[in-house]
């Protein structure tokens, strides 16, 4: 009975510190949300998106248009080169290398992988890529990015291609069908929208991201989408902006801030929208 | 009667697990042969080396022999596409595709490179008639046959193995996960496609051996024990196990 007593109370003080815990989370995240719409939306003009950044003292002219399709054309070469690889590395590791004790490190690894703070990418973009170059350039940033994303597509391919039952592979073997034909018609197409929404959701995670384009494709205040050199980057801007003493670029960072907070939530929401359609049927 | 397959002195591992021991038996040619014994006892096994199913895991082998048209199909030299092309192969539970009812059907056709229209809808209509479920799928080709019922899905898989035009169809329990009707209509059709097909039927249902099967077999741990005509089988084996077994008394 006592032992019974005293798993109650600690039942009890346990239940009551996570949910404290939870608790105060999820304060933090409304607060930080609440704080961003407000201000965001006070100095949200529609001459950040049509206009590209001008010096702090010319009041009511200047925005940061070249940043948002800066961020943008970094995200998406980031796609182009993570996406494809992630994908065929996680078809890789649920299907030709189910069996080799390697690709069950390589899984634990990328598992790792997608912990890594995303400064230490930055860090390692910039030896190999701006370092030999002598120069911050887009190219090391999209890098970064794509390594970020690899191993959580990476992942998430191959939990979902081994979500589908064999007996559907061997099915398409039994009417004679070779392994790659297996996997694009049968496997993938059953797997596709999981394996979607993890690449959403990793855009999502990359796409507001600051640490690993600080060391690589820097900013730069004017239109220049040369990859080869620095490309003007939103969240790198948000950052100088808000750090600066000027009520003006502040006021842009806020709104800056809530525009690509907006982006960010519609794209997890999007994906977490299509995981439960999904669980469904 | 014609012999279309004849199995001789087969053995096989799952590693180091000798899961077949020297069974040798024939295979009649437009013929049911029923494999049947208790639960463990091969018959699964057994049935999927004919469409060399095995091949697919590391560490299985095969050792020993089965003869079709004086090749042996366990060879190495043997191209287990064109093999699993003419030895079709419907499982326990049914496994559409996910994609529509008509893609289903056309996937193996297509496998072949037949990329005509009007030839796959031909070859398409001819399957899905031949295996009866036709006339509750002809409105709703372009809709995915994930939707469809369980029986109806059975009968789906039958009609995408025909397609192919294969010479035997290896079925594995495939109507033990269905209700009594959709089992009788499986069944049913089973007799049906001995005109054009040779089958070999894995069932756990003495019955259902009884009732559809020309040729009965059965196993225990590993090994043939009698392989005769079903009557033969039913009513005086020479195996006192036999007997037993399908009396209901063994086990
Ligand atoms: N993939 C496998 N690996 C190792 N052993 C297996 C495998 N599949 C089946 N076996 C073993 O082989 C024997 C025969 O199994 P199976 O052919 O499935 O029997 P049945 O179909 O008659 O119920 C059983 O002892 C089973 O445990
Ligand atoms: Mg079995």
């Amino acid at each position: 009975m006592d032992n019974l007593k005293r798993r109650k109370i600690i039942n009890y003080v346990a239940m009551t510190l996570a949910s404290l815990c939870a608790a105060v989370g999820l304060a933090l995240l409304f607060i930080i949300l609440y704080n961003v719409l407000v201000e965001g939306i006070g100095s949200l003009r529609l001459r950040l998106f049509t206009q590209d950044p001008a010096p702090p003292n010319l009041p009511n002219v200047g925005g940061l248009r070249c940043a948002f399709l800066g961020q943008g054309l970094l995200t998406l070469v980031a796609s182009i080169i993570g996406v494809p690889l992630g994908v065929l590395g996680g078809t890789y590791l649920a299907e030709y290398g189910r069996h080799l004790k390697i690709c069950r490190l390589i899984s634990t690894l990328s598992d790792m992988a997608v912990s890594i703070p995303s400064i230490v990418i930055g860090t390692f973009a910039y030896a190999i890529l701006v370092k030999p170059m002598g120069v911050f350039n887009g190219w090391a940033g999209a890098v970064a990015l794509a390594i970020i994303i690899l191993p959580i597509i990476v992942r998430t391919t191959e939990e979902m291609m081994t979500m589908v039952p064999w007996a559907l592979r061997e099915a398409a073997f039994a009417l004679g069908a070779p392994y790659h034909k297996v996997i694009t018609s049968i496997v993938w197409r059953s797997a596709m929208s999981g394996i979607f929404t993890g690449i959403l959701l990793a855009i999502a995670r990359v796409a507001g991201e600051t640490a690993p384009l600080l060391f690589t494709s820097f900013n730069s205040n004017h239109f220049q989408l040369n990859l080869n050199q620095a490309v003007p980057s939103l969240t790198v801007s948000i950052y100088q902006y808000a750090a600066s003493p000027y009520e003006n670029w502040v006021g842009m960072a806020w709104a800056a801030a809530f525009v690509i907070t907006i982006l960010v939530l519609f794209l997890n929401i999007m994906g977490r929208v299509i995981i439960k359609l999904k669980k469904r049927d | 009667m014609e012999d279309l397959l004849s199995v001789n002195n087969l053995d096989f591992f799952y590693g180091d697990n000798h899961a077949l021991k020297d069974v040798t038996l024939p295979i009649k040619k437009n013929k049911i042969t029923s494999l049947i014994g208790p639960s463990g006892c091969g018959k699964t096994t057994l049935l999927r080396c004919f469409n060399r199913m095995h091949d697919l895991y590391p560490n299985n082998r095969y050792q020993g022999e089965i003869m079709m048209d004086g090749q042996n199909i366990l060879g190495d030299q043997v191209d287990v596409i064109n093999l699993r092309n003419s030895m079709g192969m419907v499982f326990q539970k049914p496994t559409p595709f996910p994609m529509s009812i008509f893609d289903n059907v056309a996937y193996g056709l297509r496998l072949k490179s037949i990329r005509n229209t009007s030839t796959l809808k031909e070859k398409v209509e001819k399957a899905l008639r031949q295996a009866a479920v036709w006339e509750e799928v002809k409105d709703r080709l372009n809709e995915n046959a994930q939707g469809l019922s369980g029986g109806q899905q059975q009968r789906l898989v039958i009609a995408r193995t025909l397609a192919v035009e294969p010479k035997v169809i290896l079925f594995d329990e495939s109507t033990s996960a269905l209700d009594p009707i959709s089992s009788k209509k499986i069944e049913e059709l089973m007799v049906e496609l001995k005109e054009d097909v040779t089958i070999i039927a894995v069932t756990h249902n003495m019955q259902q051996a009884a009732r559809i099967s020309d040729f009965t077999a059965l196993m225990y741990i590993g090994s043939l024990v009698e392989y005769d005509d079903t009557a033969t089988i039913f009513t005086k084996p020479k195996h006192k196990m036999t007997e037993e077994y399908v009396t209901g008394r063994f086990g």
